[in-house]
């Protein structure tokens, strides 16, 4: 047990967290924004898969590492448009277009990767380079708190900054109220003026280009080549993060580090005598539980708070 | 007398609208599909192969060799189970995507019944299939209740279980099931007795590993329709599906339909799981499934959740997926063009709005018609 504490505890550890954490925030804060725009996005999977694999590829034969990183989150903000479109010019179910975009993403990278490089698994054979990572001059020279804060991925910082601006996006700015009434009433938002299709087109558009921005982190941060189905659910996962955090961007903020930390976990106790899929599966089986309670709760306390739309 | 008269000539009136809806969904189907292959052909031809050489490979190559059709009916059999199961919480508008979970717990019974307990001949084969049936049900069981009786949103708690089981299952492979002195991962094999019978053996002419499983499925199919179109129950489930509030206020008890509906399809994604172990693989591998559990969306959608149909598209979307491999075997062209088409098939499916405006149309047309010949 103490040879746990000694891994939980060391900065090593620490800033895996903030490492495995960062694609988990930037999707499930996609989720979230598309999720209050009244239009669920299931394909947060795909957008981030689609990101990555455009990202590396852009970045490889460009020899530019930011092109790519633009190249994959431009890729993944017309996917969001294009679910947008989906659900509100065709009347599509959100779901299944997402499901069907996910599929689409699958295989589109598969199929482009292996034509332009003949390659079944990835673009390992790419030079694509990855993003720049941060020093922090005046924290570095810190014991701990320098070896888990400094030398951290660009990236990551901007996945920790985006708690605190869809926050203040949410709850400070006009756009934030309209797309908070929309997702909530459509009809009482239209009646008051608010350009309801404008408004998540927008959101949707946003939270494409944060599923986006975790998608290059996975091909361009983590490692420097895209390899196929990389995502491995990481996008379903923030979908969950979503439900758990009760749609608040803090609460969303928590449970998306929660599955970060238990990840980095898993993989930490995978060297000790540990089975590390059953201890990876310790965060969904508590956000089953957590999600029965959320919705237990909920249904004692009558129409207390308004159902978000897939709920 | 008149009365009478009236109730036969609205007979007919409501049979003959029947027949047009089956033919307008039948041929949007058709539409859809073909949609998809020129889609998929443009793909191939934008990224500068040869489409006509890839499709011909596409198209014909899995009738060509009987394996080939092994292969194909083998896939067909798997997938259409797993589409069926699907079909039905979605014929009660519930999203289950839980098709991944019900399918390794349903492998997991059914090997360790088939591995580690010894019966009698037929006795060998059934347990295993009522065990994976059970255990599939099982798993569709805890999210339908949350759904049903907490109201708990059924996506999320559906992957959540995917998730956990199947690490699950990896643990177990991986560890306690392993078989024991073997470099490779995978399970013990199990008895023999206790194998779905290959087509092989029935048909003389080698069709690699299709077995009885393929009759199983389709038996299944037609359960299921019986069900979904000729009992309570199966009302109950549409009534649900239509319209929860109407179905309610008409004394339908809602959240038991909705329950049902996710327990009846985990029941059948069991048996795809169980079809995998018993005949496909003869023991528990390592990511059993593939993606296998999201396509069976694909086909139930494409099958607009009629049982009946899911067959159809199952055996349709398969045929796909073994040609997919044979053009790639024959040609330059990946199989995930195969995934593409899927997609677009996907997307065409759930864009409402075009069906719907075409159905619009030919029935003001015939309305205009009417109204002449009313004259």
């Amino acid at each position: 047990m103490s040879s746990v504490l000694d891994v939980v505890l060391s900065s090593a550890f620490l800033a895996a967290v903030l490492r495995v954490a960062t694609p988990y925030l930037l999707a499930a804060f996609g989720g979230l924004v598309a999720e209050r725009a009244g239009i669920s996005n299931i394909a947060l999977e795909g957008q981030m898969l689609a990101a990555a694999c455009t990202g590396a590829l852009v970045a490889g034969y460009s020899h530019s590492v930011a092109l790519g990183a633009l190249g994959g989150i431009a890729v993944a903000t017309l996917l969001g448009l294009l679910l947008a479109a989906l659900r509100l010019e065709l009347g599509a179910d959100a779901i299944i277009a997402g499901i069907g975009l996910n599929l689409l993403a699958s295989g589109a990278t598969a199929y482009a990767v292996f034509t332009l490089l003949d390659d079944k698994g990835g673009t390992s054979g790419l030079k694509s380079g990855t993003l720049p990572s941060v020093p922090l001059p005046g924290i570095d020279g810190i014991p701990v708190l320098g070896d888990v804060l400094s030398d951290q991925n660009m990236v990551t910082w901007l996945a920790f900054l985006t708690a605190p601006f869809v926050a203040w996006l949410f709850y400070r700015t006009r756009f934030g109220f309209h797309l908070r009434a929309v997702g909530e009433m459509p009809e009482a938002a239209a009646s008051v003026g608010i350009p309801v299709r404008r408004v998540q087109y927008a959101g949707l558009a946003l939270s494409g280009a944060l599923a986006g921005l975790a998608g290059v982190f996975l091909s361009m941060g983590y490692v420097s080549f895209f390899v196929r189905d990389m995502t491995a659910g990481r996008g379903f996962i923030a979908l969950a993060a979503v439900f758990l955090g009760g749609l608040r961007p803090w609460g969303v903020f928590l449970a998306a580090l929660g599955f970060g930390a238990a990840e980095a976990l898993a993989v930490q106790l995978g060297t000790l005598d540990v089975p590390p899929q059953l201890v990876s599966t310790i965060p969904y089986a508590m956000t089953l539980v957590a999600l029965a309670l959320y919705a237990w709760r909920r249904g004692r306390r009558g129409t207390g708070e308004p159902a978000p739309a897939s709920l | 007398m008149t009365s009478t008269l009236v109730e036969t000539e609205d007979r007919r009136e409501y049979r003959a609208t029947r027949r047009r809806g089956l033919a307008v969904d039948l041929s949007m189907t058709l539409a859809t599909i073909l949609a998809a292959l020129v889609i998929g052909f443009l793909v191939i031809l934008a990224t500068g192969k040869d489409p006509v050489r890839a499709y011909e490979a596409l198209l014909t190559g899995p009738l060509e060799r009987s394996f080939r059709v092994g292969r194909w009916l083998e896939d067909a059999t798997t997938l259409t189970l797993l589409g069926l199961s699907v079909a039905i919480p979605f014929r009660a508008r519930q999203i289950s995507l839980g098709a991944e979970s019900q399918l390794y717990a349903g492998a997991l019974a059914a090997a360790a019944v088939a591995i580690f307990l010894p019966l009698p001949p037929v006795l060998a084969v059934v347990v295993p299939l009522v065990a994976a049936a059970t255990a599939g049900a099982g798993m569709g069981f805890v999210p339908g209740s949350m759904k049903a009786r907490l109201g708990a949103n059924e996506i999320v708690a559906t992957l959540m279980l995917n998730a956990v089981v199947v690490r699950v299952y990896d643990y177990l492979v991986n560890g306690p099931l392993k078989q024991p002195g073997s470099s490779a991962v995978h399970s013990e094999r199990i008895r023999p007795d206790s194998a779905l019978t290959p087509l092989t053996d029935w048909f003389g002419i080698p069709l690699g590993r299709a077995n009885i499983g393929l009759g199983l499925m389709l038996l299944t199919a037609v359960a299921l329709w019986l069900l979904i179109t000729r009992t309570p129950l199966g009302y109950r489930i549409r009534m649900t599906g239509s319209n929860a509030d109407f179905a309610e206020y008409g004394g339908i008890r809602v959240p038991r339909a909705i329950e049902w509906s996710f327990v009846i399809g985990g029941a059948v994604a069991g048996l795809a799981g169980a079809h995998l172990v018993q005949g496909v693989y003869g023991r528990l591998e390592p990511g059993l499934a593939g993606s296998l559990a999201f396509e069976g969306i694909v086909v139930a959608l494409l099958a607009r959740n009629n049982p009946l149909v899911v067959v159809v598209a199952g055996l349709f979307y398969s045929y796909l997926r073994a040609g997919g491999d044979i053009m790639e075997q024959q040609t330059d062209v990946g199989t995930e063009i195969v995934v593409v088409i899927q997609a677009v098939i996907v997307l065409l499916v759930t864009a409402q709005a075009l069906p719907d405006l075409l159905k619009r149309r030919i029935a003001r047309k015939q309305v205009a018609q009417k109204q002449v010949g009313a004259r």
